[in-house]
């Protein structure tokens, strides 16, 4: 294994194959799936200073490149930031798995999903890594769709638009090959990043094609989506600045981080504004992914005056936040032991189930971008970026957060009036929360504050993050 | 591209993904696709050593086995019945995809000196018309099987596209891969409809 590529590829694949195989000794398979991706995100942020370490006198060398069908694959040590933080989630979500009535295969699949998406930021030339997305949607089926319920249609049209996004990708790659070496093919240029952005706005579901992401949402089990959404944002977010990174063509494109802003404006606008208007809490985090899409955005297209610092200040907390909110949408499922979590089913919860459904508020506010929250600073300085760059981008930011806020009052009122013809008593269910549940939640809300006055402490430990997008530093 | 081979071999995978656009019959659909991947051999043979030429056609063969097993198993394979005239839904697709199919050849002329100077006319039209096809495909059903044989159409035309303009090993290992799983998937789609029907 003295290869990155083994360690951090190869290896959690076959793990995940063999761990796969497993799941017949619950505590076992539910033991590995957390400790390998912990190991591994540990491991990662070891080599990360130096690939050759001193282990108690003896010196252990990694290699940080491999030859696999003549192309070289490579990680090198100041990338490993990045592999620590995707194994880093992966661990965050399968910690939990033994809690949720969910797909048996997530744990071996959450493995074999991150060392893909690992994958995507290394494979070279990096655009293939848009068949390795479709290798990943294609993966996520057993756990988006787990036996025993029919194929419904938010995961055909998943599937539909990341295969859609495959030729565009791979197409624009194509076409502005040796680019570097014809500046002067403008239209070519123009085509170029207009297919590659097609392809990135069908991977996230940017608005307007959105439509696949709530309906997955709603009809899969929230902590499924919460990580595979999470992970895939993140990811792509990555991806997204390996491009502008490597394609100075692209980076110097006028119209291009212009067009991202306003992009980014819509999708909180739209994510907003729809939000307001659901009454399915189930559909919630896909319209909060949405907007999350928006300011990810936003602060890449801010990369000259402190994006890239923005955008590394949320990652954490963002990642956080989806944690959280899975977590008590996921809760009050189980709780309320109900497939959907509409509006009316949950009149009166807070009185049964007080805890889940306080953080389910606070992770709300938090994505919001409450005062005092984790998410406050890096979205308060966007904010105030917008006016200062073109004023009439701050309109449509600032009614999708009223919007939202909006949507927040209404599942507030929901969940603390109880339904008029029933009585308390009779309304509650026999289901109370668990001890658990309780200092989980207070463990998260406690967290997510700290790091809202503290919001330093979420990013020194990922301060090297983006060291290797030298062209996008300023 | 004067061979009447490749000529023969073009028009039949077209006739093979527009019947599998159309006709909504599961041992049909199959034999079809069978028809749409043995077709691609001469063509890539054109462009590419044999060796290489046979990967996708192979594939596609394995994947197409890989479903007829599945449906064997769950008894979705019946008697192909020619006489069953065809629904509203199978006429409007039909329509679409013939209309589809014009469009493209009308456009390919201007298309392919603009966009792909280096894929020759014929095969430009065959990948794009399997691209639309898939398309169209996915668009026009809900249910899991044609849409992974949709998807299959679609990353046909793509890969042939593609095979000409820059033809990577590794990006054909990757596709196969896609393709198996694909194939998995599509199977696991089918399994889970039988046993929701059952229960």
């Amino acid at each position: 294994m003295s290869n990155t590529i083994m360690l951090w590829i190869v290896l959690p694949i076959a793990l995940g194959v063999v761990t796969s195989f497993l799941r017949r000794w619950q505590k076992l398979y539910h033991s590995l799936s957390i400790l390998i991706p912990l190991l591994l995100a540990v491991l990662a942020a070891i080599f990360s200073k130096n690939l050759m370490p001193n282990f108690a006198g003896q010196q252990i060398i990694l290699n940080d490149s491999f030859v696999l069908f003549d192309r070289t694959i490579q990680i090198a040590a100041n990338q490993l930031g990045m592999v620590s933080f995707l194994y880093l989630l992966c661990f965050g979500w399968n910690l939990l798995i033994p809690i949720f009535k969910q797909s048996q295969w997530f744990g071996s699949l959450s493995l074999i999903i991150t060392a893909l998406w690992v994958t995507v930021q290394f494979l070279s030339p990096f655009l293939y890594a848009a068949v390795v997305i479709e290798l990943i949607a294609l993966l996520s089926v057993p756990l988006l769709s787990p036996r025993g319920s029919p194929a419904k249609p938010g995961i055909l049209r998943y599937l539909s638009a990341q295969t859609i996004a495959l030729p565009f990708i791979l197409l624009s790659g194509w076409m502005v090959s040796g680019i570097e070496t014809s500046p002067s093919a403008e239209a070519l240029v123009l085509r170029g990043a207009l297919l590659l952005m097609l392809g990135v706005v069908l991977w996230l579901g940017i608005f307007p094609l959105h439509s696949w992401l709530p309906m997955l949402s709603e009809e899969s089990h929230p902590w499924t989506s919460s990580f595979l959404l999470t992970i895939m944002q993140s990811s792509l977010t990555f991806f997204l600045l390996k491009v502008l990174n490597q394609y100075g063509w692209l980076r110097n494109l006028p119209e291009l981080f212009l067009s991202l802003k306003w992009i980014g404006s819509l999708c909180i606008l739209s994510a907003g504004v729809i939000a307001a208007f659901q009454n399915n809490v189930k559909r919630l985090p896909a319209y909060f992914f949405l907007a999350e899409t928006g300011y990810m955005l936003l602060a890449i297209a801010f990369r000259g005056i402190g994006g890239l610092e923005i955008l590394r200040m949320t990652l954490l907390p963002r990642v956080l936040s989806y944690w959280a909110l899975g977590f008590s949408v996921a809760t009050l499922q189980q709780a309320i032991d109900k497939n959907t979590l509409d509006f009316d089913s949950m009149r009166g919860l807070f009185w049964n189930f007080p805890f889940s459904s306080i953080l389910l508020i606070s992770t709300i506010l938090n994505i919001i971008g409450s005062p005092l929250l984790s998410l406050f600073p890096a979205k308060y300085i966007l904010w105030n970026l917008l006016p200062v760059d073109i004023l009439p981008l701050s309109i449509p930011v600032a009614v999708g957060v009223l919007a939202m806020l909006i949507l927040l009052l209404r599942l507030f009122s929901t969940i603390i009036h109880p339904k008029q013809e029933t009585p308390l008593e009779e309304n509650n269910s026999q289901k109370k929360e668990g001890l658990f549940i309780n200092l989980a939640v207070s463990f998260i809300v406690l967290t997510m504050i700290i790091y809202g006055i503290f919001p330093d402490l979420l990013v020194y430990p990922f301060k090297e993050l983006f060291s290797s997008f030298q062209n996008l530093l300023p | 591209m004067t061979d009447p081979i490749n000529t023969i071999a073009l028009y039949l995978a077209l006739f093979g993904s527009l019947l599998i656009l159309t006709r909504r019959q599961w041992t049909l659909n199959l034999i079809a696709l069978t028809i749409q991947f043995l077709c691609l051999f001469p063509i890539l043979c054109s462009f590419l050593p044999l060796q290489l030429a046979i990967i996708q056609p192979f594939t596609g063969l394995m994947v197409t086995l890989i479903l007829y097993l599945t449906l064997i198993n769950v008894g979705g394979i019946k008697r192909i019945n020619l006489k069953l005239l065809p629904t509203s839904g199978e006429v409007f697709r039909a329509l679409a995809g013939i209309l589809l199919l014009s469009l493209l050849r009308a456009f390919i002329p201007q298309l392919q000196p603009a966009v792909f100077p280096t894929v020759p006319n014929t095969y430009l039209f065959l990948s794009l018309s399997l691209l639309v096809l898939g398309i169209l495909q996915l668009g026009t059903t809900r249910e899991p099987f044609y849409l992974a044989i949709g998807i299959l159409t679609f990353l046909t035309g793509f890969q042939l596209l593609y095979n000409q303009l820059d033809f990577s090993l590794m990006l054909e290992a990757l596709l196969v891969a896609v393709n198996l799983l694909l194939a998995i998937v599509g199977s696991f789609f089918i399994v889970k409809d039988a046993e929701g029907e059952e229960s």
